[in-house]
């Protein structure tokens, strides 16, 4: 890459976005004016609807019935009280009103209306009150409150009355039960006290680490899809693709520029957006949240901004690829809409409560991240799953930064022409080209739904896994894209030596994806809660057929079919053995959603992988995998097979060479 | 001696489109040009020209074939062949906001132009297509005739030795369709290898040494105009250029 000609190029995309001056004003100069407006009219609208609510005079109505005479005194004394409420602690029942509380809240009486609905439509009437009659001896009627919820006043009354009833009850069950020979006084009655260790940092952390990464996101989309939509698609409406395109700047360096110019606007717009909000809220013109302070340790302060990073760069090449996807300006504009929404969803995931960075979130790229910076600020993270969290969103900026030197590359964006020889073809063509945008899709779901089933494994999850989704959708894709069975499957029956490596294969198999978890343990240690709940799936209390049948049998066809089957078929087409193994086996690991199972998981991908490609056959895939699981179950407990057992280099070695043999029986004969 | 610098053979392209399936917009062409020529490919509008020149410079992948420019191969040395290429057509615009001399500035840098002469460079353009007046002016306030001038200044601020014009007087009037000629065959005194496609015939008669002509995406005819008339036995080119491509003689 040649820096002179990427400067050359970020220059020239700066310039032209400073000589738009319309752009700038809208852009960037109105936000900065907007947003802290829009907050400052939004509090003083609150203040000042508060205070006209609270300086007004309700007008109430009391039914006409027998029971309103008893109901009066209680009136009288909830009336005495009104406005009290919320100001003079938590409990209200202090009556004695908060001389800073401002004026008293007034209540007006008036004569119940005929039409009572009428009345509270048009104002004449705020709340109304019916006593029903007391039903048992000593008891007091009952209060019946009629309001318009939907009219500022009628609501407010209702409110202010509701309360005043209710601590009036309150004081009277007191006094009663005083009166009846209660000696303590109720509210000494299991008291409760809250005693609460988090440092000043540790509660503004979590407030800040929950709101940041959407804030971050939604500024870098705002700022950065100034300069997106012009980069590419704006590019192309204005003809100065082609001049581009046939110069002698490589794609990359193109792909580069523009990455960079989206970035430094975003971060530009981002720095005077925060900075414009800060200086408002220290000027006091517009409230700072409560409990939130705003100064960051320098250390803190840069660990973020490195962490930060691969997010940045992931959102700007999204939206270089969006515009590089559209034809023109406004078809850009249009598909920024929804890049906004997931990435402002996914952003949002730190809100949640319970989320840690020690689960499936850290395969989600800026989720994860966003989670980190949580972590961060409260001073609870650690390092090891930070650096994953950090590679999966740099791995994914680094894809999607491919993606768009891909698209610089398409014809689609010079000439007419909108399809492509697989297009037209559709069907088994085409496939390779969908089978990442497929397996995302299932992946999402499977994650979606461990996220919500509270982790853990058992017998009927496994089979509404294998069956429904991975089934269902491997049905889906050969049916949608017509693929050849036998090919698509590898429906041939493999050497007969390939069973005996099955054999080996599978136990040498089982002590290196042992070894493998022994390896990430050293980074992630596993804990015991985690373990006690795989102890608990596969010990589970079924009879042994049942569990082989769900646990080994099931996994053997189904996780086959979808994985070294259709998966490899789609995958095959478009890369070279290395990666394909690499990528098809770790794909595997990463379904296997649960963050502990996947290192050993996506080794054992790679290994059934591999033996598909030297078979030629999907058979001795599924025997192994059925193998496999059957193996780690008749342990009946996972500590057992390994963990609790230290096996030593030389086991390790032997099952290496093992594998390697298996590998070797596992070859085709060549076809001379 | 003129050598060959720009190298064509079997060159073929086909788009794959919903409504008309798979399109040969062009077939097995096979042409070479050299240092110090003009070379025309003539042809009706969707013949395959455009076609084949944005394969030349790299925007498309031939389907089949090779083209090398310079002896550099289109498909694996693509920054190579840009390098030493210009290329010029009414789709390739300026941007609105530069003025001509930030354009020359940011074409000469990004095409790796040496950069302790590419001011140098910049100034000598400005001076020879008589843009001083305007350098600082932006390209959006240009008039067209401007425009095209500054549009020509960045096709050869590099220095290429092979400059390619697609059909480059589209849109433009007489008098400024003229200039450009003329500016295009002053390149060609100086030694460039130019490849010119056009519909128009007189311009192809004017300027070009040899010229192609092309019909649904194959060549039909290639050579200079006294072999193309020799061969057909018409004067004029526009009867030889119906000669070829409906394989009939228009009747005199």
């Amino acid at each position: 890459m040649n820096p002179r000609t990427v400067s050359a190029l970020v220059t020239n995309d700066l310039r032209q976005l400073a000589r738009n001056p319309r752009l700038l004003v809208f852009a960037v100069a109105l936000p900065l004016v907007m947003w802290p407006l829009m907050w400052y009219l939004t509090s003083l609208t609150t203040e000042r609807r508060q205070e006209r609510l609270e300086s007004r005079t309700y007008l109430y109505a009391v039914a006409e019935n027998p029971a309103s005479a008893d109901g009066a005194t209680w009136l009288d004394r909830a009336l005495a009280r009104v406005g009290d409420d919320g100001r003079n602690g938590d409990d209200g029942r202090n009556g004695d009103a908060d001389p800073e509380a401002g004026p008293a809240v007034l209540f007006e009486r008036v004569a119940p209306p005929d039409d009572l609905p009428a009345a509270l439509d048009d104002g004449r009437l705020h709340v109304h009150l019916a006593w029903e009659p007391v039903t048992e001896d000593g008891g007091a009627p009952r209060a019946v409150l009629t309001y318009r919820a939907d009219l500022d006043a009628s609501g407010t009354a209702e409110g202010y009355l509701r309360r005043a009833l209710r601590s009036t009850r309150v004081e009277v069950r007191e006094q009663r039960l005083a009166a009846a020979g209660f000696e303590a006084d109720p509210a000494d009655l299991l008291p409760v006290e809250r005693i609460e260790t988090a440092s000043e940092e540790q509660t503004s952390g979590l407030l800040l680490g929950r709101i940041l990464t959407a804030i971050i996101v939604l500024m870098m989309l705002t700022g950065g899809s100034i300069v997106a939509t012009d980069a590419l698609a704006g590019e192309k409406e204005r003809g100065t693709l082609e001049t581009l395109l046939t110069t002698a700047a490589r794609r990359i360096e193109i792909v580069t520029a523009k990455n960079l110019s989206i970035l430094s606007v975003a971060l530009i717009t981002s720095i005077l957006n925060i900075a414009n909000i800060v200086l408002w809220m220290q000027l006091d013109v517009i409230p700072a949240p409560e409990g939130l302070k705003l100064v960051i340790p320098v250390g803190t302060g840069l660990l973020l901004l490195f962490l930060y990073a691969p997010a940045a760069v992931l959102l700007s090449s999204a939206l270089l690829l969006v515009s590089g996807r559209s034809k023109t300006y406004k078809e850009a504009q249009l598909l920024f809409a929804p890049v906004m929404l997931g990435a402002l969803a996914i952003a949002a995931i730190p809100v949640l409560p319970g989320i840690a960075l020690r689960s499936a979130i850290v395969v989600v790229p800026i989720a994860n991240l966003g989670v980190a910076a949580r972590e961060i600020l409260t001073g609870t993270y650690d390092w090891p799953l930070l650096a994953a969290a950090w590679t999966v969103t740099a791995g994914a900026a680094a894809l999607l930064a491919r993606a768009s030197v891909r698209t610089l590359s398409a014809e689609k964006l010079i000439t007419a022409s909108d399809t492509d020889a697989a297009d037209l073809a559709g069907g088994p063509a085409l496939f390779p080209r969908r089978v990442a945008g497929w397996f995302a899709v299932l992946w999402a779901l499977l994650l979606v739904w461990q996220l919500n089933s509270g982790g853990g494994i058992d017998g009927r999850l496994l089979i509404t896994i294998n069956l429904s989704i991975l089934g269902a959708a491997a049905w889906l894709m050969i049916a949608r894209y017509r693929l050849p069975l036998r090919e698509t499957l590898s429906l041939k029956p493999p050497p007969a030596a390939a069973w005996l490596g099955v054999l080996i294969a599978a136990p040498a198999g089982l002590v290196l994806a042992n070894g493998v978890v022994r390896l990430a343990s050293l980074a992630m240690p596993i804990p015991e809660e985690w373990l006690e709940a795989m102890a608990d799936a596969f010990g589970a209390d079924l009879p042994l057929w049942q569990m082989l049948f769900f646990f080994a049998v099931l996994p053997g066809i189904f996780e086959e079919i979808a994985f070294r089957g259709v998966l490899l078929h789609g995958l095959r087409a478009r890369l070279n053995p290395v990666p394909l193994v690499l990528i098809a086996g770790i794909a595997f690991g990463f379904f296997h959603v649960d963050l502990f199972r996947i290192p050993p998981t996506s080794l054992l991908g790679v290994f059934l992988v591999i033996a598909v490609l030297r078979t030629g056959s999907i058979y001795p895939a599924m025997a192994w995998h059925a193998l496999h699981n059957a193996l780690a179950l008749s342990g009946a407990r996972i500590e057992q097979i390994g963990l609790t057992e230290e096996p030593t280099w030389w086991h390790y070695a032997l099952a290496l060479a093992a594998i390697l043999l298996a590998f070797r029986l596992m070859s085709r004969p060549k076809v001379s | 001696m003129s050598t060959i610098q720009v190298e064509v053979q079997g060159l073929s392209k086909n788009f794959f489109d919903q409504a008309r399936g798979e399109v040969n917009a062009v077939s097995e062409v096979d042409f070479v040009c050299r240092s110090g020529e003009i070379f025309g490919l003539l042809g009706a509008n969707g013949a395959g020209k455009t076609t084949t020149l944005r394969m030349i410079s790299t925007v498309l992948q031939p389907s089949d074939g090779t083209a090398r420019v310079l002896g550099h191969d289109v498909v694996r040395e693509p920054v190579e062949v840009r390098r030493n290429l210009g290329f010029y057509s009414a789709s390739t615009a300026l941007y609105p906001r530069l003025t001509a001399r930030e354009t020359l500035t940011l074409f000469a840098r990004v095409n790796k132009y040496p950069a302790e002469s590419t001011k140098d460079r910049v100034e000598e353009m400005i001076e020879r297509f008589g843009l001083s007046e305007y350098a600082g002016a932006r390209i959006e306030k240009l008039s067209t005739g401007m425009k095209q001038k500054v549009s020509i200044a960045r096709t050869v601020v590099h220095d290429p030795p092979v400059l390619i014009f697609d059909e480059p007087t589209v849109g433009l009037d007489v008098l400024n369709a003229l200039d450009l000629q003329k500016g295009i065959q002053e390149l060609r005194d100086e030694g460039k290898t130019i490849l010119f496609s056009t519909h128009i015939m007189s311009e192809a008669e004017r300027l070009c040494d040899r010229i192609a002509i092309i019909d649904k995406g194959r060549i039909r005819a290639c050579d200079g105009l006294e072999g193309l008339r020799a061969a057909t036995s018409h004067h004029y080119l526009e009867d030889i250029f119906v000669h070829y491509v409906t394989g009939n003689d228009t009747p005199a």
